[in-house]
């Protein structure tokens, strides 16, 4: 079943920014990596499905319901984090939570403790007295605490440190293993990598790809670096597959993928003095996702 | 109701300010009604010594500045005047409060409906108005009864009283309709000051001139004291007219915040 379905959803506003029929499905228990640049679309998108703005055209089916039409129903069994998260300063953190959990017809005061125990989050704080990591932790409770069957977080990691992250992170994994689906939005590639299944890849407002992870891995590019004895001229390396091309002095580097039997004959003709092959990270994959086109 | 407490909570402190402000302002007037009443000719004759054009503008009456009623009603579009302001400024920041402190996400990702968020505030404001006027009421009651040697109508004292609240809540439902139009409302006190005063200045203009139009236009001049103290009522028109723009207002206040996209800051 799918938990998310956008059908050409498209969003403008006036002439330059917004998103253009964009259209993927996010089933049921995945977790879905929504990734891009800022200012790509991912918050308008977002946005959009949680009828917070309403779609220029298209639409955004969440469990199976229109979600302008149902939203609020829709929205029982949404946690929401958006990226900046701001409260009503003159609360504390209990008084907030419980407000919030207030919306929803279900007891989640144990829940609240739970999380709060498990991010080391002081309830009888106010919330203005709070550090921006720590708001952040009391938004990833409030998006937490009435155990909804779809998280959306966007850009949910500025602002916690390396080890809150972790801990974050195997809540999420958790959540997922009860059979939540969670759509996690970044900009931030190694976060996603170490996340999701699969991921959809967002530029300038339209949707590049949707893929596996793991398939992104498998895809065969290589890293190649080499120091060679004088400099390599520019169009060299000017063949399919080659992307990424450097060249620096004596250092050239470049990512390839295609056959390798290609490349290496190429490199037989020249005079090095050292080669490096290596994977390359997604991030590398990613950067010509992300370049603008000339 | 979760809302509804909410923004009450959220206004509890400044509608306790307000109402101890308006009963502050009319204490300071009212304490000089004796001394006024004893020199009645004097003060009478100092009043005429002013031009005509601004007598009428502070709608000062030389018949009937001496007596309880007719002092109180002149003090009284004082009080109107900061009532307008507390009202204009709870309409304006129901809505865009939500935008402006980035809380929008918050209230707007739960299972609530655009319409509800809507009705839960603006009843939490008009509840904060409705309390307001009664403390400010009942203050004003026990003053004028302290200050007042002779005996007076305060059925006519609670009705001019009273047209404080109904003023308020067309300023209150202007302001609702400026925060649901306009995207974003950086601060609320200059646009809700500018907007009141702009209006105020239209009702002293208007009774410079005589020009009976400008009633019209001018929720300070739907109630008029001077008929009120001479009737014991309203008039009927101005009542009907205030009720069609004040549903005139909030209709268009749900319909538009109800499609309006709520974008990120």
């Amino acid at each position: 079943m799918n938990v998310i379905e956008l059908k050409n959803l498209t969003k403008t506003y006036g002439k330059a920014r917004g998103i253009t029929n964009i259209s993927f499905n996010v089933e049921e228990g995945e977790i879905f990596g929504f990734i891009g640049p800022n200012g790509a679309g991912k918050s308008t998108t977002i946005r959009t499905m949680l009828s917070l703005i309403y779609p220029t055209s298209g639409s955004a089916m969440i469990f199976g319901k229109d979600s302008v039409k149902y939203g609020p129903e829709i929205k029982k069994e949404i946690g929401y984090l958006p990226s900046e998260v701001f409260y009503y300063d003159n609360m504390k953190v209990k008084e907030l939570l419980k407000y919030s959990a207030s919306f929803y017809k279900k007891d989640c005061s144990k829940r609240i403790t739970q999380l709060a125990e498990m991010l080391d989050l002081d309830l009888n704080k106010r919330i203005d007295d709070l550090s921006f990591g720590n708001k952040k932790k009391v938004g990833i409770v409030q998006g937490l605490l009435h155990e909804p069957k779809l998280i959306i977080l966007d850009e949910p990691t500025s602002g916690l440190d390396p080890l809150m992250q972790q801990k974050f992170f195997e809540l999420l994994k958790e959540e997922n293993k009860k059979g939540t689906t969670i759509l996690f939005s970044s900009h931030i590639l190694s976060e996603v990598q170490k996340l999701c299944d699969r991921v959809a890849i967002i530029k300038e407002g339209e949707l590049v790809n949707v893929e596996k992870i793991s398939t992104l891995k498998e895809n065969n590019h290589k890293r190649f670096k080499l120091e060679s004895q004088t400099q390599v001229p520019h169009d060299y390396f000017k063949i399919k597959g080659v992307q990424n091309l450097e060249v620096n002095n004596h250092i050239t580097s470049f990512l390839y993928s295609g056959n390798i039997n290609m490349i290496l004959q190429k490199l037989a003709q020249l005079e090095l003095y050292n080669l490096w092959i290596e994977e390359p990270d997604l991030e590398e994959i990613f950067m010509h996702y992300y370049e603008k086109e000339n | 109701m979760n809302m509804f407490l909410h923004e009450l909570k959220a206004y509890r402190k400044s509608t306790i300010i307000w109402a101890f402000s308006l009963v502050a302002i009319l204490v300071l007037f009212m304490s000089m009604f004796p001394g006024l009443t004893r020199d009645a000719a004097d003060f009478k004759k100092l009043l005429e010594g002013y031009p005509e054009g601004v007598r009428k503008a502070f709608g000062i009456s030389l018949e009937s500045i001496t007596s309880l009623l007719g002092f109180y009603s002149y003090v009284f579009a004082y009080i109107l005047l900061c009532g307008s302001i507390q009202a204009m400024n709870l309409g304006i920041s129901i809505l865009s409060k939500e935008s402006r402190e980035k809380t929008a996400d918050f209230l707007l990702t739960k299972p609530v409906k655009r319409n509800q968020v809507v009705t839960a505030k603006l009843s939490a404001a008009l509840t904060s108005l409705i309390i307001t006027n009664g403390i400010y009421l009942a203050a004003a009651v026990i003053i004028a009864m302290a200050v007042s040697t002779k005996p007076f109508d305060i059925q006519t004292f609670t009705l001019i009283s009273l047209t404080a609240f109904w003023v308020e809540c067309m300023f209150l439902a202007l302001g609702v309709l400026v925060s649901a139009v306009v995207t974003r409302i950086k601060s609320v006190l200059p646009l809700s000051l500018s907007t009141v005063f702009g209006f105020y200045v239209l009702n002293m203009f208007g009774a410079v001139i005589g020009e009976k139009a400008i009633r019209y236009l001018t929720p300070f001049k739907y109630y008029d004291t001077a008929y009120i103290i001479k009737h014991s009522s309203y008039e009927t028109s101005y009542i009907i007219i205030e009720i069609i723009v004040i549903a005139g207002a909030i209709a268009a206040s749900y319909m538009i915040y109800a499609k309006k996209d709520i974008h990120a800051v």
